[in-house]
């Protein structure tokens, strides 16, 4: 034990190396910014590239835990988005992606975080929550508004689709209480509504057609 | 067009999402940290029958839709322009019958104005519009936060996450809200508008809170926001505000909904 003390102590002399030439402040500005909101890096808020939307995807559909959502094939991808957490979570300073996905097969919601700097899911949470309609979903429930004859024997001439609403029942009684379901807003050129179709996204059906002043 | 503002005592960051609006982020005022984001995530609409029999009346038989404001039913360009004492963000939007201007306007003096103007026949006149706003502000960084409502003549202290309605209560200056950061005393107040038949969720901050992409949850549970506040304390952490108006098609359209927000605390 003594020998070692006196190893220590010699040791000493490493104390005595030429000083470092840099201030405090010098080193102090050299260290990398503490994590803080204050320092936050703006362009990780920038909207994502084709190609970054791309790399989410990709790194989603191979997850394992989403394998038969991709081998099946029956998902919409609802919205891509860029997300940003804070400091002083991991993750704060990485590139990160939210997708929003809803898989008919099980009808259920995807909703994950792509680390894109990692290439990893980083955080995936599946629910029976009911995300925003995506644009293919709003044509979907056009086109089969469009041909239903209910639809079309309540349709003035010069009416036409005006817009795709996110639509869910109030009660157990409708149908769009659980089920994902769109509301086609038919109307004339002016702005006036006419008619309502309420379209079941899961088997692609009319469920409901009201005239726009019951609505 | 750049995506920073740097004018009139404020530095602002903004970008257009896919479904909450113009979304600002990274705002710092008089060289300080303010807000991290903020965004309007929706806007729903339901609908009332047209009776004035109480007996014949069947209750609201449709639950509530809505659309996304956002790169898909924006209607021309965002614009950003001066005006005295200030400088403004706006973008018009337009689904159908339904037709929003999204207002952010931030003043030299302080004040910051989330507003949504509202217009459009909708389906038919009777109809309830409810704008949600979601605040992220970090005054001074993001933790050591507090939330106080006007109550009982005074300010309160709010310790836990919850609903917080206007009650027709407020401080002499129309405040009925507000978040404060401990440590350097700084302030953001809210001052509804007096026909937004407003309300306050407060929630703790959690990483990817943001956006639900829908107020929809599973069918039977509590929509967004209602389903995020739980029972965490707020006292001393990082605070996320929404703010919800409630806006009866009978009033006057167009209508603009939204609060007055105003900065204190940070000199000047």
């Amino acid at each position: 034990m003594a020998s070692s003390k006196k190893a220590v102590k010699a040791a000493k002399p490493v104390k005595s190396k030429p000083k470092v030439t840099t201030s405090p402040k010098a080193r102090a500005a050299a260290r990398p910014l503490p994590p803080d909101v204050v320092n936050a890096d703006p362009t990780l808020f920038d909207p994502l590239t084709p190609g970054e939307i791309a790399d989410a995807l990709r790194t989603l559909t191979e997850d394992r835990r989403l394998g038969s959502m991709a081998k099946v094939g029956r998902y919409r991808v609802i919205c891509t988005e860029p997300l940003v957490v804070k400091p002083p979570h991991w993750m704060a300073g990485h590139r990160l992606v939210r997708v929003v996905v809803y898989d008919y097969a099980a009808d259920r919601a995807v909703d994950a975080c792509v680390d894109l700097d990692a290439g990893v899911v980083a955080h995936l949470d599946l629910s029976r929550g009911q995300p925003m309609l995506s644009r293919d979903e709003e044509a979907i429930a056009v086109s089969i508004a469009m041909v239903d004859e209910r639809v079309r024997d309540k349709l003035a001439l010069g009416d036409a689709p005006q817009s795709t609403l996110h639509y869910w029942g109030r009660t157990p009684a409708d149908l769009a209480y659980a089920r994902r379901s769109a509301a086609v807003v038919f109307g004339r050129a002016d702005g006036h509504a006419t008619v309502i179709a309420v379209v079941d996204l899961l088997e692609n059906i009319v469920t409901q057609v009201v005239p726009a002043e019951l609505w | 067009m750049s995506n920073v503002i740097t004018e009139a005592n404020w530095k602002v960051h903004w970008r257009l999402t896919e479904s909450a609006g113009i979304m600002i982020y990274l705002a710092d005022y008089r060289g300080r940290r303010v807000l991290w984001e903020a965004s309007l995530p929706y806007v729903t609409i339901d609908h009332q029958r047209e009776t004035l029999d109480v007996k014949d009346d069947p209750g609201e038989v449709h639950g509530p839709w809505w659309i996304p404001l956002g790169t898909r039913t924006l209607q021309g360009p965002v614009r950003v322009q001066a005006f005295r004492g200030g400088i403004e963000l706006s973008a018009a939007f337009a689904a159908g019958p339904y037709h929003y201007t999204q207002l952010w306007r931030f003043h030299d003096d302080g004040r910051l104005c989330p507003w949504l103007t509202i217009y459009g026949p909708g389906v038919h006149d009777q109809h309830t519009y409810h704008p949600h706003w979601r605040f992220d502000f970090d005054l001074d960084g993001a933790r050591d936060d507090a939330f106080e409502r006007f109550e009982d003549a005074r300010w309160q202290r709010v310790e836990r996450e919850g609903w917080f309605p206007y009650s027709g209560e407020a401080d002499e200056h129309g405040n009925v809200w507000r978040q404060i950061d401990v440590g350097s005393g700084a302030a953001i107040t809210i001052r509804p508008h007096s026909w937004d038949d407003a309300e306050v969720f407060a929630i703790r901050y959690h990483d990817g809170e943001w956006a639900p992409y829908s107020p929809r949850n599973a069918a039977g549970s509590a929509t967004f926001p209602s389903a995020y506040v739980g029972d965490e304390p707020l006292d001393g952490d990082d605070v996320t505000l929404w703010y919800v108006a409630h806006v009866h098609f009978d009033q006057s359209f167009p209508y603009t909904a939204g609060p007055w927000v105003k900065i204190s605390g940070f000199g000047g």
